[in-house]
């Protein structure tokens, strides 16, 4: 994925993502507890957060343990940009205004 | 409830299931997505739950195939537009969802919409034309009249109009009469009071001027009686139907078939408009006179195009 930053298309879906990261912009979240969070079936999560990557809004990171140690996979943990956090925001602002941006 | 070993079975079958769903993403992203859906469902309670996850990363994977090829191919053409310089980039990986110009999930849906259209095509226009037959636009059915030959109907029966003999009822013996003259000599003994025969006149010739009936006014129109059946299949024919009139056009028996069309349905459908047309029979005239009588006349069943 480029990290060229992008136009995303919004949907009620990605919005749910996005809130579920803006409760805390700093905050680091796998897969797994953004589904927890905003109840998306993974068919429909991992494309978000895939696509919201591709654009820049995101980043991920591996989880910084070793997986024979821990005796599971590393987690994928996604955190929002500075870009990612202005534009979520702004989204959510013309929310407030009653205009999608 | 579930047993272990059917757990395992399940969180086995989703493993494979996130496996097999990772290696059809783009090469670049397959090991990752791999190692990543198999932390999230190593986070997930209940077999069921992890084998929700699984399909819905199979799922998934074709989302983010074509996504990827929208962004290769945007790729592609900035470089296209950046010139030849740049144009070294391998973009191996990216490319196994682009390949073909229709998409799996379009070829489906258009083997399928063909699969309809063919099915439709067929019983709009080969398989109907098998198991029905074209109905003519226009029939007709007429009553005609048909003189049967005289060996068809009984004779009627002769009146016997020979001589008759009529016996005289015995008559009482008249008393003596007294005379004064001398009884007669000769014996009385044997004398009876026979009848003499009476010769009856000879019988009147049977009336020459007589006029057979045949359906009259008000006689039922013999096409509401066409059986549709017959009409589909194309049955034709002629019956001959005998009826018992009186003189007042009335049946006096139930009619019956003389000559048959070969068709049952047209047959019983004779009989029931002979029976319908009670009332409406001209009796026989003799002498103009009418009379009961039985007459047969025919029926005619026809189609025309």
């Amino acid at each position: 994925m480029g990290n060229k930053e992008r136009d995303v298309r919004m949907s009620l879906q990605t919005l749910k993502v996005l809130e579920a990261f803006l409760d805390n912009p700093s905050e680091q979240l796998s897969g797994a507890e953004v589904h927890q969070r905003c109840r998306l079936a993974s068919g429909t999560l991992y494309p978000i957060l895939l696509r919201l990557e591709a654009a820049g809004w995101f980043v991920s990171r591996w989880e910084s343990i070793d997986p024979s140690t821990a005796g599971r996979p590393r987690r994928r943990l996604y955190r929002l940009t500075p870009t990612g956090l202005k534009r979520a925001s702004e989204v959510f602002a013309s929310f407030n205004r009653g205009v999608l941006a | 409830m579930t047993s272990e070993r059917e757990l395992n079975w399940i969180d086995g079958f989703s493993r494979n299931l996130v496996h097999r769903a990772a290696r059809r993403a783009p090469e670049t992203l397959s090991e990752r997505l791999e190692e990543e859906w198999l932390a999230d469902m190593a986070e997930r309670r209940g077999g069921f739950s992890r084998l929700r996850l699984a399909v819905g990363c199979y799922w998934a994977t074709y989302t983010i195939a074509r996504e990827h090829s929208v962004a290769v191919r945007e790729q592609r053409v900035a470089v296209a537009a950046a010139g030849p310089r740049v144009a070294r980039v391998d973009f191996s990986g990216f490319e196994q969802e682009d390949a073909s110009p229709f998409s799996r999930r379009g070829a489906t849906f258009l083997f399928v919409a063909f699969l309809h259209a063919a099915v439709l095509c067929g019983l709009a226009v080969g398989i109907s034309s098998k198991f029905t037959k074209p109905i003519p636009n226009r029939f007709e059915a007429t009553v005609i009249e048909k003189r049967l030959p005289p060996s068809v109907l009984p004779p009627p029966p002769e009146p016997n109009w020979s001589t008759v003999t009529v016996d005289r009822p015995p008559v009482d013996p008249l008393p003596p009469i007294e005379r004064e003259s001398p009884p007669p000599t000769g014996d009385t003994k044997g004398l009876t009071t026979e009848a003499p025969r009476v010769d009856l006149p000879p019988p009147p010739p049977v009336n020459a001027n007589r006029v057979p009936g045949e359906p009259g006014k008000g006689f039922p129109n013999t096409a509401d009686f066409y059986p549709s059946a017959s009409i589909r299949l194309g049955e034709m024919g002629v019956a001959a139907v005998r009826a018992c009139v009186d003189p007042n056009g009335h049946l006096t028996s139930d009619p019956s078939i003389v000559q048959s069309t070969g068709k049952p349905r047209l047959d019983e459908a004779a009989l029931k408009l002979a029976r319908a047309g009670s009332g409406h029979y001209r009796a026989t005239t003799e002498d103009g006179k009418p009379v009961s009588s039985c007459y047969a006349f025919g029926i005619r069943f026809e189609l025309r195009n």
